[in-house]
């Protein structure tokens, strides 16, 4: 383990001073992302605001308003794309470089991305959080979320961002087969965005559509930690949700694999 | 006049490049339409979901607000379509120096970088806006008379022109900032803003959505004109000349990047 | 055609600091440095003139390259070329000037040779006739032909080069720039370019400026040469004044049987000149000596026969000193004294 983060870490201290290093990028990032959350609660405050009752999709208002801003906070933490250093790695050809190198080719994207995370949750998803309690208590008079809420978020947090980031190097090995990424990635994150819950809670589909998502891995990203945040689930509901997001960090560490290592036997026999 | 036939016959040449081009590719430009299709296109499902919930959102009704949204897609398009290479500017050609090949030709700089790229991915907003347009005016929620299509018309185009004017304004910051991508991606986002009814954001947000970064002219505002017969027309003149206006100034700041250009390489 | 007047370039960029720490910092600093990239030079180019314009790595030939094609405005001081201002008139001045850049074209990459050049006569207004008449020239001394069809991005590096340079002179320029045109090129493809260029030079009477590291291009090109260092001009005339005035200093290497004789030989006090004139070293490995002198104080001769009244001399050999030396030692600085 030590010697393995000795081999790893610098990956993910080099991401974020890579971060760092953009002046001007580093302000308005923020901004920008937060502008999606805040037309979402706008619109929420409308939609409640014309609703007859006050609980929609089995969410009251003030859970809304919680749902929206941790759905980003987690989204923020969660989404951590490496397709794109997968996919350019392989348009460019220097996948074949990474092989002939003494490290796993996965672990250190991994690394890198868990830099990226660390960074995000610094800035600005820790800022916002706070804020959003604040928020929480003051304005709309609830209470502070417990620890052991906060506790049972963060290990589900945590497996969603391996689910997400498994999930993502087998999405960037699409490069194989088509070189415009960039279309696939758009179409990919308007897609997750829905299915993650990270638009609308779950909750408001058609209960037969539910149960469709209930077999993919796509709840288990940013679904499955912000109603754990809401206190949504408890007692053996709760193991149930984590236990399921343990079974998806495998099943897609697996189909990794496997998918990896089909494609770089076919890279050596062709010479990529 | 010779040299507007000279721009226009080197458009054509450039234009035909890019169809070539497109067609040997075609598994790209499915790929780039989807993706932009897709993004767009679940922005009404989550409308439609929410209105399993509620009967109208402000006394607006889901055709009504479908109509807007898809309004909203189709300036989107047309500036996409056609000035997409604005973006390499804000990211790329000013910080590396490949700005450079522009300032050598004999011709106008900013009509050398549009016209090197059509965006095909655009074609998949075109084709949401034109879809939710059609179908909310088949619907009836829509005015339709002689004055309104033309109105309409005209209302996309200086829409479009709004849009390129904004993109135009945050690119030209590279010339000071060398990559000014991440303040145009904030000013070009502030539009997803502009797909609903503008009286739902706080006071702030929508005084810089109508008069900073003036996103509401380019949907909303006009739309509720079409969406409400007997409304005054006026809304559609202050469009034109608010993307004028903003296009005079956008241009003169690109005009004044251009002066104090650095290239690369010190 | 080219004057010009006491242009100066200062560059304004942001502070920056190393490390994590300095990243941070970074973000709320907001101290600037200015960096004086071209300084107050003047000259003035012939029609016809093949120039070449030398220097180290970043001492300013690309920043004033750029400022007379009109893609960087001076601080202070102007340009005409062809009596035109590039800053004022950018538009005119591209129409009379061609531009080469070696390390990046400016062809378009996804498209083949043959559109690229379709449409730069559009560009640059080129007529049907004109059009064929240079196309043949240009695929007699550049061979474009054989890969004419080809889309850019797939041409080797000679052959974009080639690319390159025919499509900067497809209009006829009165003017054609070269940023280092051999940079990465083999020596066969290196000998067509420069080729070409005199022959383009010779027929339309083209004037050449020309950026290079590579003391061949210069030396099988330019009449004249201008070398710059920090931003500041330090030399302007002939290829040959240059090696006159710099390159007088000769080395004669010999072979001797017994090396430790020579220990008490003091040849610049028995010639009477300067020590720096005429300097001995010794090399008790190979048995050589190696005698640095100025060819105007001191002949070969008086050398050698001095050697051989002290030891037998097996082999001799005599050096002139090279172009690339010079500018070598004019580089570092060596206040236009070049001391070998």
């Amino acid at each position: 383990m030590r010697k393995m983060l000795k081999i790893y870490a610098p990956f993910s201290i080099n991401e974020i001073k890579r971060q760092l290093a953009y002046k001007g990028a580093f302000y308005l990032w923020i901004l920008v992302n937060i502008f999606g959350s805040f037309i979402s609660y706008y619109l929420w405050m409308a939609v409640y605001g014309s609703a007859e009752t006050g609980v929609l999709g089995g969410m009251t208002r003030n859970e809304m308003v919680v749902y929206v801003f941790m759905a980003y906070v987690t989204g923020s933490m969660v989404n951590i794309s490496i397709s794109k250093t997968v996919s350019d790695d392989i348009v460019k050809g220097t996948v074949s470089m990474n092989l002939i190198k003494p490290i796993d080719y996965r672990m250190s994207l991994i690394a890198r991305a868990v830099g990226d995370m660390v960074y995000q949750f610094l800035l600005p998803g820790i800022f916002i959080w706070i804020g959003l309690e604040i928020y929480r208590v003051q304005v709309l008079g609830e209470q502070i979320v417990s620890i052991t809420t906060i506790l049972w978020y963060l290990i589900s947090v945590v497996m969603s961002f391996l689910i997400y980031v498994l999930f993502d190097f087998c999405f960037g090995m699409i490069a194989f087969f088509t070189t415009y990424i960039f279309g696939m990635t758009m179409a990919k994150n308007a897609i997750l965005s829905f299915l993650t819950g990270q638009l609308i809670p779950l909750s408001f589909f058609p209960e037969g559509v539910q149960k469709v998502f209930d077999f993919l891995p796509f709840s288990s990203m940013i679904y499955t930690p912000v109603m754990i945040y809401l206190g949504k689930y408890t007692g053996s509901e709760l193991v149930f949700v984590l236990l399921r997001q343990a079974v998806w960090v495998l099943i897609l560490y697996a189909a990794g694999s496997l998918i990896w290592r089909k494609v770089t036997t076919r890279l050596v026999v062709l010479g990529g | 006049m010779s040299t507007i036939k000279r721009y226009m016959r080197l458009y054509r040449v450039l234009i035909a490049q890019f169809f070539k081009s497109i067609l040997q590719s075609k598994v790209d430009f499915f790929m780039g339409l989807l993706g932009f299709f897709c993004t767009q296109i679940f922005g009404i499902v989550f409308l439609f979901l929410v209105f399993q919930q509620i009967p109208d959102l402000n006394g607006w009704t889901l055709e009504q607000l479908i109509f807007i949204y898809g309004f909203a897609q189709i300036p989107r398009g047309i500036d996409h379509l056609l000035t997409d290479n604005i973006w390499m500017v804000a990211w790329w050609y000013v910080v590396n120096g490949e700005f450079d090949r522009y300032m050598l030709r004999p011709m106008n700089v900013l009509f050398q970088v549009i016209s090197e790229k059509l965006q095909p991915d655009a074609v998949g907003e075109l084709l949401v806006g034109t879809i939710l347009t059609v179908y909310s005016i088949s619907r009836g929620v829509v005015v339709v008379d002689g004055t309104h299509v033309i109105l309409f018309m005209i209302s996309v185009l200086a829409g479009a022109l709004i849009y390129t004017s904004v993109k135009l304004f945050f690119a030209s910051i590279a010339f000071w900032v060398k990559i000014s991508g991440p303040f145009l991606q904030t000013a070009y986002q502030m539009s997803d803003f502009a797909k609903y009814p503008t009286e739902i954001y706080a006071k702030g947000i929508r005084f810089i959505i109508t008069w900073v970064i003036p996103f509401a002219f380019v949907a909303y505002l006009p739309a509720r004109y079409f969406l409400i017969s007997g409304s005054s027309a006026s809304v559609i003149g202050v469009e034109c000349i608010i993307a004028v206006g903003f296009w005079c100034i956008a241009y003169a700041l690109f005009q004044k990047g251009i002066s104090i250009y650095e290239s690369a390489g010190n | 055609m080219i004057e010009v007047k006491h242009i100066s370039k200062d560059f304004v960029s942001a502070k920056k600091y190393p490390g994590l720490k300095g990243a941070i910092k970074g973000l709320f600093s907001n101290e600037k440095i200015v960096k004086r990239a071209v300084e107050d030079i003047s000259f003035n180019i012939a029609d016809g003139e093949i120039v070449g314009y030398i220097g180290s790595n970043g001492a300013g030939k690309s920043t004033t390259i750029k400022m007379m094609t009109g893609i960087l405005n001076p601080t202070s001081g102007e340009c005409l070329v062809n009596g035109v201002n590039p800053s004022k008139n950018r538009k005119q001045n591209a129409q009379n000037i061609g531009v080469v850049f070696g390390q990046r074209t400016q062809l378009w990459w996804d498209l083949p040779l043959s559109e690229s050049f379709t449409i730069l006569k559009e560009i640059y207004k080129v007529s049907d006739e004109e059009y064929q008449e240079r196309m043949e020239f240009l695929n007699r001394v550049l061979e474009l032909e054989k890969f004419f069809t080809s889309p850019v991005r797939t041409l080797s590096l000679g052959q974009r080069m080639r690319a390159d340079l025919g499509a900067a002179l497809l209009h006829n320029p009165k003017v054609l720039y070269l940023d280092e045109p051999t940079i990465g090129l083999d020596l066969v493809v290196k000998d067509n370019i420069r080729e070409a260029i005199r022959e383009i030079n010779q027929k339309y009477n083209t004037t050449v400026i020309l950026t290079t590291h590579d003391i061949g291009d210069i030396e099988e090109l330019c009449s004249r040469i201008i070398i710059i260092d920090e931003g500041k001009k330090i030399y302007d005339g002939s290829l040959a004044a240059l090696k006159e005035e710099y390159g007088t200093v000769r080395t004669v290497t010999m072979e001797v049987k017994s090396i430790e004789k020579l220990q008490e030989v003091n040849l610049a006090k028995e010639f009477d000149v300067a020590p720096k004139q005429c300097r001995v070293e010794l090399d008790r490995e190979k048995n050589t000596c190696q005698v640095v002198f100025d060819k105007h104080k001191v002949q070969v001769p008086q050398i050698l026969s001095r050697i051989m009244e002290v030891t037998e001399v097996k082999d001799v050999q005599i050096q002139e000193t090279e172009l690339a030396e010079i500018v070598k030692a004019i580089y570092r600085h060596e206040n236009g004294e070049a001391v070998l």
